[in-house]
C-alpha cells in the first residue's frame, strides 16, 4: 500500500517537473515584457490616444479605455509592478522569515522559546486589515507597499523554516561541524542552509504568487499610487466607471486573465517543486 | 492537568489580546492625515480652528499619546470601545451590527469548505494516484490560483449580470423599504458571495487534508489495523480519518485570517455591508477610533480561533492533556 | 497435517535501484502447538517472510509459492477471506509499538475491535475482555488501564498491550515479529518469560535477531540468510550442533561465546552473491562455493543445511 503510494507520486512527480519548467519560461517571458515594456507597446499608455470607450481594433488591440487611453499599451505596462510587488514582498518576507526561523531553530532554549511565543503574538494581529490601513494612510507608492507586504507577511515562513530547521539541527553533521569548532553562523550558512533551500524555495515561489495576487488586489481596492499603472487599478476602473455595466468584456478581463493565468503558473511551478522536495509525501516503507 | 491546561491558554489568550490591540493601537495613532485635516481637504477650511480644536479637546486627542493609550485601555476594560468620528455612535454597536453581516457569510463558507474540502481531501488521500485523483488535484490547485476577487467579479458577471439569477450586489431589494425584512431576499443577495466564499476556501482545506491523509496512510498503526482484519472502511473512518483531522484543527486560525482577507474584497464586490465594507468606509474617512475597533474584533475573532483550536486539539488528541 | 506449510515463497519488490529479492524460495513448516524461531541479521527479509504469510505487503509486491494453512492456500484467498484470517487465525504481533499503536485511540478500543470484529462481542462484553486480556499480559490495574492511550503506557507495557491485541481472538498462529527489540534487558527477559506462558498452546513463528530469546521460547529454530533458510533444527541442535558456517558465526557472536563478528556485511537483497550466498564471507570458502547454489539437505534427522561441505 505504502509503496504503491510512493510508487505513483513518483510517477507524477515527473509529469510535475515539466510543470514547473514551464511555469520558469513564463515567468521568464513575463519578465522580458516588463523590462521591455516601452518598446513592445503601441501607444504611451499615459497619453489620451484614441476616443473614449473604443471597441477593440486594428489601432487598438483591446480598444480604449474611459479616457481614451489604449488599454493593450497599459496592460503591457501593468506587467513590471506586478512582478516587481511579488518578488519584492514575496522575497523580503522570505528573507526575513529564513533569518527569524533558521536563529529560533538553530540556537533553541530560550531564544528560540522566545521568539516563537513572538510569533504566535504577532500572528494575532490582523496583518492584511493592517497591511490596508498602513498603505492608505501613508499614501505611498507600489512599491513602498511591497516593502510593507514583505515587513508584515514573514510570520508564516519563520514557523515553517524553524521547524525544519529544528528537524536538522538533530542530525549528527551539526553535531560534528560544531565539535570541530566551527562559528555558529559558519554552520548556519554553511550546513543549514543549503539543507532548507530546496524547501525556502517552495515558499518563495508561492510567497510571489501571494503577493503578486495581493499587490493586485489592493490596487483594484484603490490603494497605491494612482498614476503606476497596476493590473488592479486597471480591474478597479474597468469596474467602476462602466466597462462592467456595458458589457465591455475587453476592458475588464485582460487584466484579471493575466493575473490569473501569471498565478496558475506559478502554483503549478510552486506545486510540482513541493512534490519533489517534501520527503513525508513519499514515505516508504522499510523492508527489514 | 486539564483545568491547568485550560488556564494557561486563557492566560495566554489575554496576553496576546493585550498585545495585539496595544501594537495596533500605536501603529494606528502614528500615522499622519487625521479625521480632522482630512475632513478639511474635503470642504475646505468650513471648520474654524477653534471648532477643530474643541472636536479635538471632545475626543481626547490633545493628549498625549501615552495618556490617549492608557484612556483607550481604561474604556476598554469598562467595556467602552468609543464614538466613531464618523457615524457619531458607539462604536461597539456599529462594529457588532457589522459583524453580524459578515458572519451571515462567513459561518456557512467555512463549515461548507471545511465539509467540502476535508471530505474530498480525505477520499483522495485513501485513493491516491488515481488518474481522477490527480485531476482533482489539478482542479484544486487551478481554483487556488485565481484570485478571489476575479471569482467574485466573474460571478457577479455571469450570474448576475448576464444570467440575471442574482443581484448585483447589496444585501435586500429595495421591495423591503414596504414590505420590511424579507428573509428569504436576504438569503437570495448573500448566495452568490456565500459560494464565491466557499469555493475559494474549498482548495485550502482539501489540499491540507489529503497530504495529512497520505502521511497517516503510511503509517505503522495502519498496518496493525489491517493485520487485526479490519476492513478497509473501518481503517479509513476509525484508524485514519480521525488521525489525519489532527493537522486540520490547527489550521483554523490561519483558515480564519485567509477568510477575513477574502471577505474584505467579496463585501466589497458584492457591497455586502460587513466588516470589509465597514473598514473600507472607516479607512477612507480617517475614522481612527472604528479602524481600531475593527481591528478589536478580527484579533477577538482570531483569538477565539486559536483557543477553539487548541481545546479541539486536545480533545481529539489525547496526548496534549498530560504535558503540553 | 502441519498448521502451516510455506511452500517455494518467493517475495520481490520493485524499487527505483532495482529489485529486492527479500524472500528467496523459503520452504517452511509450523506444526499444531510448535513454536518456530525465525533467526537473522536485520534486512535478511525475515520481517517481510512474516508479512506475506498475514498478505500485509504492498499489492505491488511479487509474490510467487503457496503458504498452505489448513490445507487453504492464503495466496489464493480473495481480500475478504483473508480479512476473516487476520486477526483470528493467525495474528501479529508488531515490533515498535509506538508506531504501531494508534497514538489517538484508547488502549482497549485497539484490543475490544478485533474481539468485537470476529467474535462478534457487543461493546461491553468486548471491554470486558480487554480487561482480562491487559490481566493476561500482567498489566497491573488493567480495569483503569484499559481507557488510557498508548502514550501514558511505557515501552515495555505497550509491548505486552501489542501482545494482549495479537492474542485476543486466540487465533491458532501467531506471528511475532522481534517482540523485545529495543526493550532494555529486565523487561526483555519478562516480555520472554510472558510470550512463552501466552504460548504454551497454540503455535507461533518468533522472528527475532536474538538467539537467546529464541532458545527461551522456540521448539525448532530456522536460520535466515540473504533472503533464504540455511539451517534449521531443533533448537537444542542448533546450539550443540550448529552446521551452516553462518550460524556457527552467529552463535559466536553471542555475548557468551566471545563477542566475535563474522567478518564482512549482509549483503545486498537487490545484487545477491552468485553461489552459496554467504561465500564472501565464509571462512570454509572453496572455488565451487562461488558459482554453486547448494540445496537444503538433511544432514541429521530434523537437521536441515544449506551448505556444500554437506552436500
Amino acid at each position: 500500500m505504502h509503496r504503491k503510494v510512493a510508487f505513483i507520486i513518483g510517477k507524477k512527480r515527473l509529469k510535475r517537473n515539466v510543470a514547473f519548467t514551464i511555469s520558469i519560461y513564463i515567468l521568464v517571458a513575463f519578465s522580458i515584457i516588463a523590462i521591455f515594456s516601452p518598446v513592445l507597446t503601441p501607444y504611451d499608455p499615459y497619453t489620451i490616444t484614441g476616443t473614449p470607450l473604443e471597441k477593440p481594433s486594428m489601432g487598438h488591440i483591446l480598444g480604449t479605455n474611459d479616457l481614451g487611453q489604449d488599454i493593450f499599451s497599459r496592460l503591457i505596462y501593468g506587467t513590471g509592478i506586478t512582478l516587481f510587488v511579488g518578488f519584492v514582498g514575496g522575497g523580503l518576507a522570505i528573507l526575513i522569515g529564513t533569518f527569524v526561523g533558521i536563529v529560533s531553530g538553530y540556537y533553541g532554549g530560550v531564544i528560540d522559546e522566545f521568539i516563537t511565543r513572538g510569533i504566535d503574538l504577532l500572528m494575532v494581529i490582523p496583518m492584511f486589515p493592517l497591511l490596508l490601513v498602513l498603505a492608505s494612510f501613508l499614501e505611498v507608492s507600489m512599491t513602498r507597499i511591497s516593502i510593507l507586504m514583505g515587513i508584515l507577511g514573514w510570520t508564516m515562513f519563520a514557523r515553517v523554516i524553524r521547524s525544519q530547521v529544528l528537524s536538522l539541527s538533530e542530525y549528527n553533521f551539526i553535531y560534528g561541524a560544531k565539535a570541530m569548532g566551527a562559528s555558529d553562523s559558519y554552520i548556519m550558512i554553511k550546513h543549514i542552509l543549503p539543507n532548507i533551500l530546496p524547501l525556502i524555495i517552495v515558499k518563495f515561489v508561492f510567497a510571489v504568487q501571494t503577493y503578486m495576487i495581493m499587490g493586485v488586489g489592493l490596487g483594484f481596492l484603490g490603494l497605491g499610487d494612482p498614476t503606476t499603472i497596476s493590473w488592479g487599478q486597471m480591474i478597479n476602473r474597468a469596474y467602476t466607471n462602466g466597462g462592467f455595466a456595458l458589457g465591455m468584456w475587453w476592458w475588464l478581463l485582460p487584466p484579471g486573465l493575466i493575473i490569473a493565468f501569471l498565478s496558475i503558473a506559478l502554483s503549478l511551478g510552486g506545486y510540482s517543486l513541493e512534490d519533489k522536495i517534501n520527503p513525508r509525501l513519499r514515505r516508504e516503507i522499510e523492508i527489514s | 492537568m486539564r483545568i491547568e491546561y485550560v488556564i494557561k491558554r486563557l492566560f495566554y489568550c489575554f496576553l496576546a489580546f493585550f498585545v495585539g490591540i496595544s501594537i495596533t493601537f500605536v501603529i494606528l495613532h502614528l500615522m499622519p492625515g487625521d479625521y480632522i485635516s482630512h475632513l478639511l481637504i474635503n470642504i475646505e477650511s468650513t471648520i474654524s480652528p477653534e471648532a477643530s480644536e474643541a472636536f479635538k479637546h471632545k475626543f481626547g486627542l490633545d493628549k498625549s499619546l501615552t495618556e490617549q493609550y492608557f484612556i483607550y485601555i481604561d474604556n476598554l476594560l469598562q467595556g467602552d470601545w468609543g464614538y466613531s468620528f464618523e457615524y457619531g455612535v458607539p462604536i461597539l454597536n456599529i462594529v457588532v451590527e457589522k459583524l453580524r453581516w459578515t458572519l451571515i457569510l462567513l459561518i456557512p463558507a467555512t463549515l461548507l469548505s471545511l465539509l467540502i474540502g476535508v471530505f474530498i481531501g480525505a477520499y483522495f488521500g485513501w485513493k491516491s494516484g488515481s488518474k481522477l485523483d490527480l485531476s482533482v488535484l489539478n482542479v484544486m490547485i487551478f481554483i487556488r490560483a485565481i484570485p478571489s476577487y476575479w471569482w467574485a467579479l466573474m460571478f457577479v458577471l455571469i450570474f448576475g449580470f448576464y444570467l440575471g439569477l442574482f443581484p448585483l450586489g447589496g444585501y435586500m431589494g429595495i421591495g423591503v423599504l414596504e414590505s420590511g425584512t424579507d428573509y428569504l431576499d436576504i438569503l437570495h443577495h448573500s448566495l452568490l458571495p456565500m459560494i464565491t466564499l466557499t469555493l475559494c476556501s474549498i482548495p485550502g482545506n482539501y489540499y491540507l487534508m489529503r497530504n495529512s491523509m497520505l502521511l497517516t496512510v503510511g503509517e505503522d498503526y495502519i498496518i496493525t489495523a489491517r493485520g487485526k482484519g479490519l476492513s478497509e472502511k473501518d481503517i479509513l473512518f476509525k484508524h485514519t480519518v480521525k488521525n489525519a483531522m489532527l493537522p486540520m484543527v490547527t489550521m483554523i486560525t490561519l483558515e480564519l485570517v485567509f477568510m477575513i482577507s477574502g471577505s474584505v474584497f467579496i463585501e466589497t464586490i458584492f457591497s455586502w455591508p460587513g466588516m470589509g465594507m465597514l473598514m473600507i468606509d472607516a479607512m477612507n474617512a480617517r475614522d481612527l477610533p472604528l479602524l481600531q475597533g475593527i481591528f478589536l474584533m478580527d484579533t477577538l475573532l482570531i483569538i477565539i480561533a486559536n483557543f477553539t483550536a487548541d481545546m479541539l486539539y486536545s480533545c481529539i488528541d489525547p496526548r496534549v492533556k498530560v504535558g503540553e | 497435517m502441519s498448521l502451516l506449510r510455506i511452500i517455494g515463497l518467493k517475495a520481490y519488490f520493485p524499487t527505483q535501484d532495482g529489485i529486492v529479492k527479500a524472500v528467496n524460495t523459503v520452504d517452511l513448516e509450523i506444526e499444531k502447538n510448535e513454536r518456530v524461531g525465525l533467526i537473522g541479521e536485520t534486512g535478511c527479509g525475515k520481517t517481510v517472510l512474516g508479512f506475506a504469510i498475514m498478505r500485509l505487503l504492498q499489492p505491488s509486491t511479487n509474490i510467487e509459492g503457496r503458504i498452505m494453512y489448513n490445507g487453504k492456500d492464503l495466496l489464493k484467498l480473495s481480500e475478504e477471506e483473508m480479512r476473516k484470517i487476520r486477526g483470528k487465525e493467525i495474528a501479529m504481533i508488531f515490533q515498535n509499538p509506538p508506531t504501531f499503536l494508534n497514538p489517538v485511540l484508547k488502549i482497549g478500543y485497539q484490543i475490544a475491535e478485533s474481539t468485537q470484529l470476529h467474535q462478534g462481542l457487543d461493546k461491553k462484553a468486548a471491554k470486558e475482555k480487554a480487561v482480562g486480556m491487559l490481566e493476561a499480559v500482567k498489566i497491573p490495574l488493567s480495569s483503569k488501564r484499559v481507557s488510557e492511550y498508548p502514550h501514558q503506557f511505557s515501552g515495555g507495557m505497550k509491548e505486552r498491550a501489542m501482545i494482549a491485541m495479537g492474542l485476543a481472538c486466540d487465533p491458532s498462529l501467531i506471528i511475532a515479529d522481534e517482540p523485545t527489540k529495543g526493550l532494555d534487558i529486565t523487561i526483555k527477559m519478562q516480555i520472554v518469560k510472558l510470550m512463552k506462558e501466552v504460548t504454551r498452546q497454540g503455535s507461533m513463528l518468533f522472528i527475532t535477531h536474538d538467539l537467546g530469546v529464541a532458545a527461551e521460547i522456540c521448539d525448532n529454530i530456522a536460520v535466515m540468510y540473504a533472503g533464504e533458510l540455511v539451517e534449521y533444527a531443533k533448537t537444542e541442535d542448533i546450539f550443540k550442533n550448529p552446521m551452516h558456517p553462518y550460524t556457527r558465526g552467529f552463535l559466536n557472536s553471542l555475548p557468551s561465546r566471545g563477542l566475535k563478528q563474522i567478518r564482512g556485511i549482509s549483503p545486498s537483497l537487490i545484487d545477491l552473491p552468485s553461489g552459496c550466498r554467504f561465500h564472501p564471507r565464509c571462512d570454509h570458502i572453496e572455488e565451487v562455493c562461488k558459482n554453486w547454489h547448494p540445496e537444503m539437505v538433511e544432514c541429521d534427522k530434523g537437521h536441515y543445511v544449506r551448505c556444500l561441505q554437506y552436500g
